[in-house]
This record gives C-alpha cells, sequence and structure tokens, in this order.
C-alpha cells in the first residue's frame, strides 16, 4: 500500500502553558516494498510522526491517506491492521502468561478463528528467531527476547507497513543486527517498514530512502546517498569517512552501506 | 512531553504559599474539628467568609478554586435534597403529594451543604498552597513524636515523596501501554463494564509488573546510595517556623473561636 | 607477583579484589559467574564488555553488596560489600544503566543530596557539595526541575551528579549510555570522560568504542573471564570480538578490515587521514 502523510500538522496540550507545535506540516510517502527512514533527535517529532501512521494520534492540520483515501474514514480496526507499530521499549506492554498467548492477542482481535491464529503465531515467532519462547513467561525473558516477543506480537497481525520506533533501542550490537537482518527480511516479504532511529549507522545499513526531520519539518528526503553526502557532518561514520577522501579521491563515489564504503576504500588502496 | 506535578497544587507567590507546611497542616486540621464543633449557620458563614478572604490572599483563582469542589456537588446537592424532602422541622412551605418542604429543612440542608464544602474547600486551600514535596515534610516532621510508639513517620514520609516523584512517569507508562495495545487493535471503548475490565487486563498487567520491576531497581539504586532507612540520616530540605506561621496558627483558632461563639 | 587473597598486593592495595567468585541466580541452571578473579588497581580504568546476560551486571551487584557470591571472595578498598555494604558503598558508587529508575526525589538538587543524606552529611555541607555536584555535569538552573521533565542524557547526569557529590574513589559504571539516544550518550560520555584521573574507574559498556582510553578490556562471556587486553589488542583480534558476539563500531571495523591500526583511529578524520596516509606511501613506493 500507499502510504501518505499530507501537511501533517500536530499540536500537545492545545490552549495550555504546555501547549507545544509537535509537527509543523510534514508531507511524506511510504512507498510499497521499502525501508523508510526517519532520523531527528529528540525533539524533531519523529514518535509524534510514528503515531500518526496508524492514528494513535489525528493530525491538527493536514492528512495521512492510505492508497489515497482518508485513513480517518477508515475503520479504525482495519487501519490498524494494516499499519502496525511498534513502540520503543515494546516490551513493557508485554502481559500474557506465555508468549504465544501473548503474540495471539492481535490476531484474536480480529477475530481471526483458533486455527489461524496459531498458524499466525507460529509464523511471527519463526520470522524474529523466537520460536523456543513460545511456552515462557514473557516476564522471564531477557532483554533481547522480550523485544522479539513483542516484535512477533505486532507482525501477527501481518501489517502492509511495519513502523518501529527505534526497535534497536537498549539491545547490545549482536542482537541490534539480527533485527536489521530482520526488516530487510520483511521487505523481502512485501512489508513496507519505517524505521524511525536516532542511530544513523543503523539507518545507512538497511534503508531505500531516508527522510531527516528537525523541530517538526522535513529537512530532507531522498535515497541515503543523497541525503547524507549533502551535509557529511551530520551523516553515518562511512559517509563522514569518504567525504573527506572526496577531494583527494574522487573516484570513491558515494557510497553509504559498510559492505560497499569498504569495497571503495580497498579500491583506493590497491591503485 | 512536559508532565505536571500532581494535579491540584498551584504554584503562585503568595503569603499563604510561603507558610510552613507543618502549620498549614495543623490549621487545616484544627479547622475540620472546628467545623463540627460549629453549630449555627451565622457561625458557619463567618467562618466561610474568613476562608473565602484567605483563599483570595493565596492568590489562586476564584475559577480554579471552585472546580476543586466540582466532585464534591453531586454529594452536597444529595445532601441538601434528603434534607429539604425528609425533615418535617419549621414551618410547611410546600407540599406535593407525600413530600413536604419545611422550612427546618431547608435551613439544615443549607448548613450541611455549607459545612461539607468547607470542609472540601479546607483540604483543596491545604493542597493548592502547598507542594507536594512540602507536604511530605510537613508529614514526616508532624509524625516524628511517633516514632517513639514506633510509627514509621520516615518510611512514611519517604513513600510519599517517591509516589510523588513517579506518578507522572507512571502515568506516561500507562499511557503509552494503552496505545501500544490499541495499535494491537485492543478497544478500549465497546462493551458493557465487565467486557470494559477485560479489556483493561492488557494495561493493567503491564503496569502494574512494570511497577515492581521499577520499585526493585529502584530499591537497589538507594541501596547502593547508602540507603538504610532513616537512621543517622540527615536532610537536605529545611524546614522553618517564622513568627508568620503563629500568627497565622493563632488567627485560625481565633477565627473557630468565634466561629463557635456565634 | 603473588596475591595475598586479603585485596593486598605487594606492590599496594587492589582497589577490587575478586578472588574466585561464583554466583548463581536462584532457580537458574547455569551460573552467572564462574570462578572469577580479576583484581583492579588504584587509578586503574578498566572496561567491562561482553554480551547480554554474560555476567557483567552481576559482577556489579556482587561488587557493591546488593548480591553475596556463592562462593570465593570480593575485596574492595580491603572490606568485603557482604559483610560492609554500608562502609563499601562510601567508597564505591554505581552508576546505573536505566536513568529513570535511579532517581528517587522529585527534584533534581534533592535527589542529588539523596546519598549525602544516607551518609549523615551535615545540612551546610550538603548544599557546597550538591552545588559543585551541579557545576561538575553542566547542570545548573536544573536545580529545582522535576525528574520527569528531563531528558534521557540529562537524567544520567544527574545520577552522576549524586555520585560525584558523595566522591567515592571508585566508580562502577554500569552501562551508562545504552538506553540514551545519540545525543544522550554524547553529553554523558563527555562528563565522564571530565572524571578526574585519580578515580578507579570499572566501566561497563558493549559500546566498545566508549573504551578506546582504557587501560585495559575485560571480556565476560557466559559467567566466564574470557579475556584481559589492553584496547589495541582487543580491537584487533577479529577472532576474539567474532566468537563473543561482539562488534565494532564502524570506523574502527573499518580500519581493521582495511589493515589499519583500529584501536588508535576512533574518529572519521582520523581515519581518512590515516587513509590518505597510506595510500600516498603506496603510490610513493609503486
Amino acid at each position: 500500500m500507499k502510504l501518505e502523510l499530507k501537511d501533517v500538522r500536530y499540536v500537545y496540550a492545545p490552549g495550555t502553558p504546555f501547549e507545544v507545535e509537535a509537527l509543523r506540516g510534514v508531507s511524506l510517502v511510504v512507498e510499497p516494498d521499502e525501508v523508510l527512514g526517519i532520523i531527528g533527535g529528540t525533539g524533531s517529532g519523529k514518535s509524534t510522526l510514528a503515531q500518526h501512521m496508524n492514528l494513535l494520534l489525528t493530525p491538527a492540520g493536514g492528512e495521512v491517506l492510505v492508497d489515497g483515501v482518508d485513513a480517518i474514514s477508515l475503520e479504525k480496526s482495519e487501519l490498524r491492521r494494516r499499519v502496525g507499530l511498534v513502540f520503543q521499549f515494546p516490551e513493557s506492554a508485554l502481559f500474557a502468561p506465555t508468549v504465544e498467548e501473548d503474540v495471539a492477542f492481535a490476531p484474536r482481535q480480529l477475530g481471526l478463528d483458533e486455527e489461524e491464529v496459531k498458524e499466525r503465531v507460529r509464523e511471527s515467532l519463526r520470522a524474529l528467531g523466537a520460536e523456543e519462547l513460545a511456552a515462557r513467561s514473557p516476564f522471564a525473558l531477557s532483554g533481547g527476547e522480550k523485544r522479539r516477543a513483542a516484535i512477533a506480537g505486532v507482525l501477527a497481525m501481518k501489517p502492509e507497513v511495519l513502523v518501529l520506533d527505534e526497535p534497536t533501542a537498549g539491545l547490545d550490537p549482536a542482537t541490534r543486527q539480527d533485527l536489521l537482518a530482520l526488516i530487510l527480511g520483511l521487505r523481502e516479504a512485501g512489508v513496507s517498514v519505517v524505521l524511525v532511529s536516532h542511530d544513523l549507522d543503523e539507518v545507512a545499513e538497511v534503508t531505500d530512502r531516508v527522510c531527516i526531520l528537525e523541530e517538526g519539518r522535513v529537512r530532507a528526503v531522498g535515497t541515503p546517498a543523497e541525503v547524507f553526502y549533502q551535509d557529511p557532518t551530520q551523516a553515518p561514520a562511512t559517509v563522514r569517512v569518504t567525504s573527506l577522501l572526496k577531494e583527494a579521491k574522487p573516484e570513491i563515489g558515494d557510497p553509504v552501506r559498510f559492505g560497499e564504503t569498504l569495497d571503495a576504500l580497498r579500491a583506493l588502496q590497491e591503485v | 512531553m512536559t508532565s505536571r506535578s500532581l494535579g491540584q497544587f498551584y504554584p503562585v507567590a503568595s503569603p499563604v504559599h510561603a507558610l510552613d507546611p507543618r502549620v498549614k497542616i495543623l490549621a487545616t486540621a484544627v479547622f475540620v474539628v472546628g467545623l463540627f464543633l460549629i453549630d449555627s449557620t451565622v457561625g458557619l458563614l463567618f467562618v466561610a467568609a474568613a476562608l473565602m478572604a484567605l483563599v483570595a490572599v493565596s492568590r489562586i483563582p476564584a475559577g480554579t478554586f471552585l472546580r476543586l469542589l466540582r466532585p464534591v456537588l453531586f454529594i452536597v446537592a444529595l445532601t441538601v435534597l434528603f434534607q429539604v424532602l425528609f425533615s418535617r422541622e419549621g414551618a410547611t412551605l410546600l407540599e406535593w403529594g407525600f413530600f413536604e418542604v419545611h422550612s427546618g429543612g431547608l435551613r439544615q440542608g443549607f448548613f450541611l451543604a455549607l459545612r461539607i464544602l468547607l470542609l472540601v474547600s479546607s483540604a483543596g486551600l491545604l493542597t493548592a498552597t502547598t507542594a507536594p514535596v512540602a507536604l511530605a515534610d510537613g508529614l514526616e516532621d508532624l509524625l516524628a513524636p511517633l516514632k517513639r510508639v514506633r510509627f514509621p513517620a520516615h518510611e512514611v514520609a519517604m513513600m510519599m515523596t517517591i509516589a510523588l516523584r513517579f506518578i507522572p512517569t507512571l502515568g506516561e507508562e500507562a499511557d503509552k501501554i494503552t496505545k501500544a495495545q490499541a495499535a494491537r487493535g485492543a478497544d478500549f471503548s465497546e462493551g458493557g463494564p465487565l467486557r470494559r475490565a477485560r479489556t483493561l487486563v492488557p494495561v493493567l498487567v503491564p503496569l502494574t509488573v512494570g511497577a515492581f520491576r521499577r520499585a526493585d531497581e529502584l530499591a537497589d539504586a538507594m541501596e547502593s546510595r547508602g540507603y538504610r532507612g532513616g537512621e543517622g540520616r540527615t536532610r537536605y530540605r529545611e524546614l522553618r517556623f517564622r513568627k508568620g506561621d503563629a500568627l497565622a496558627l493563632a488567627v485560625t483558632v481565633l477565627v473557630l473561636l468565634v466561629g463557635v461563639l456565634l | 607477583m603473588e596475591n595475598a587473597g586479603d585485596g593486598t598486593h605487594p606492590g599496594g592495595s587492589f582497589a577490587v579484589s575478586c578472588e574466585r567468585i561464583s554466583f548463581s541466580y536462584p532457580g537458574s541452571e547455569r551460573p552467572a559467574l564462574s570462578d572469577i578473579s580479576l583484581h583492579v588497581r588504584p587509578g586503574e580504568y578498566v572496561g567491562v564488555a561482553g554480551p547480554n546476560g554474560g555476567g557483567k551486571s552481576t559482577l556489579v551487584r556482587l561488587l557493591n553488596g546488593l548480591l553475596r557470591p556463592d562462593s570465593g571472595g570480593v575485596r574492595v578498598s580491603g572490606r568485603d560489600p557482604a559483610t560492609e555494604p554500608f562502609e563499601v558503598r562510601k567508597h564505591l558508587g554505581v552508576l546505573f544503566q536505566n536513568p529513570e529508575n535511579g532517581l528517587v526525589a522529585p527534584f533534581v538538587e534533592d535527589d542529588i543530596a539523596f546519598g549525602l543524606e544516607n551518609l549523615g552529611v551535615p545540612r551546610e555541607e550538603m548544599r557546597d557539595r550538591v552545588a559543585g555536584a551541579v557545576r561538575a555535569v553542566g547542570l545548573e538552573g536544573y536545580e529545582r526541575r522535576e525528574p520527569s521533565t528531563l531528558s534521557g542524557g540529562e537524567k544520567q547526569r544527574v545520577a552522576l551528579a549524586g555520585l560525584l557529590a558523595v566522591d567515592p574513589e571508585i566508580l562502577v559504571l554500569d552501562e551508562p549510555t545504552s538506553m540514551l539516544d545519540a545525543a544522550g550518550r554524547r553529553e554523558v560520555l563527555e562528563y565522564l570522560g571530565a572524571l578526574p584521573a585519580e578515580k578507579t574507574i570499572l566501566h561497563v559498556t558493549h559500546h566498545l568504542e566508549e573504551l578506546l582510553d582504557a587501560d585495559r578490556i575485560l571480556l565476560l562471556n557466559d559467567g566466564d573471564l574470557v579475556a584481559d587486553e589492553t584496547p589495541e589488542r582487543f580491537f584487533s583480534d577479529a577472532d576474539l570480538l567474532r566468537e563473543n558476539r561482539l562488534v565494532l563500531p564502524v570506523v574502527p571495523r573499518l580500519a581493521l578490515e582495511l589493515g589499519l591500526a583500529p584501536a588508535k583511529l576512533r574518529t572519521p578524520e582520523e581515519l581518512a587521514e590515516a587513509i590518505l596516509a597510506k595510500t600516498e606511501s603506496g603510490t610513493r613506493a609503486g
């Protein structure tokens, strides 16, 4: 599906002394089959934006369109099935006695029959590499295991777009890499992924397009190479290294991912 | 996202705000006792006037203060209604089938309603003019003598302080969990009371478990910083009893005395 | 050098000494720590790395007496944390991972004073020490702020100030930045970097780039002490890193792959310079 945000505005606590304009006219498209990165610092509005994608928050101005249709006119449960949202530190919402019960929550809310629910639970846990956790209590798991259980719970809805808000926060680097591999796998399987992150290096590795948010506005959007080489001082480490070498060695090109950057740098040394 | 401290405190500079919290707590306690000793409507009205003057001095906007009274309006209305409908004292003013309205009923209803309103107002004034932290400190000091009879005054105050510190945090957490479950299709608005109670399980369970986990981590952190109960502890915050405080206490007692006598 | 087993060694006493400690959490099949021995000299900056669940946090809690080892001995400044926790905690302070759950008081300055209150420090002295700690973490003006209004980085700085107010000689940092965003991490690392050199520091983290200034790095995996190396050797050992599921950050990883010294090149600028230098010398020689 094509998810579009048109000039979305959002204000927290309007009319009170604590009024904050979090989004000031954001226009953005999530294309089918892509991984879109949304980066920005604290206060940029990334999480607020993420919550508009499944209308957990409704815009004060502008609109959210799903395949051209105003999302507000859609049945809420339908929208939330098609656009899945995983919050930051999602494990705080685990509640059932076993992991499989917890993952089954969303499919059951959709009204699927038990056979289908069981199948979905199995599939989701497998996708997250968490099958052995099925019968365990979510409260007895390690941080990384809980994270996987929580994401499986949203994946079980089989969303067309999966929005992940800082999915690797607090994880060790190895588990982080596993999650990034999962994101790429999801894209292969036809799910669009919106990756909200403050970590430029991880965004560099898995995204097809990147959007930089600053103080509630879109500062730049495009391919990682386009966006990051535009302002190399606020770019992933790979881009920062290569942009410093561009003057002396223009043949280096515009690599962004680790692999391609390494190849480009090696090529330099071989000359 | 910003978050406010515990609802009712209205942060503004006023002589009432500046009073020692211990005095305010004591004054409120004396006030409440005094209210029940006053048996004439005139007495109550006098005290009510004094309280309104105090609210004005405390710089709390009338609108804000009246909002504090909103939760009790229902009870007040019920009390008045009860008195009006069932009292047979005094001259008959109205007759309507089985029900009779007597002047005594009206008077009594008014009296009781006024008392309830004054009770709530005094508590409301206390919390509106005293920061939650100051309240905890004041209580700790006032309860301290009870330590001699093994009452855990320090622990009670510490619990209050920690609760105050975490209320906004837990509020945000509840918000986040609710949204996360909504994102998984939970619907909190439909169904009868039993159905709705069940939909709260995916919010209450993780909130409670999370709260226990927080408590664990906090206890570890406190212990790691050398906490071992109230023994040998000094206090960073200071409560200083001043002339104005003694005056305030004296005035309160005086006003109540007059009220009783009236 | 023989270890006398009571926390001293011929060269002077150790700040922290663990002698063959083992610990298992109740109900767990595997030990969290197996037969670990380690010694930290006063003033040393020791990094502790390893995958999650490997024993790092358990070690921290054994050092400050929150946990008692099943076997073996721990000595902190010559004392046993299990039997004298209050004393030990005057000399060893811990900065925990979760910025939220370590702040106990409704206001910043009150929280910073918490440790001093516990020690029974007189009020006048507390005021000075709290003010000093606030300055040391750059939070002037934040004294009456409520913790729930602070960012993650600011919360950790408050926690750090609370430690600095008490001023223990030994600081244990238990993954202090892992729950923070990039800006928060930068903030906290800046102030951690400004800690006085004579402090003994144990820094537990899985962000290896934070340990570049360490004197040495301990690697804990699955309850075992797998390695004890200088950062240079640690970062250059690709096998060690892989076997223990450790991932170098981008710049040192590139350096390693390109045959350059990973521990010496921290920033993209340094790496770019080194690459240019190498290609220059390459073309000159060729």
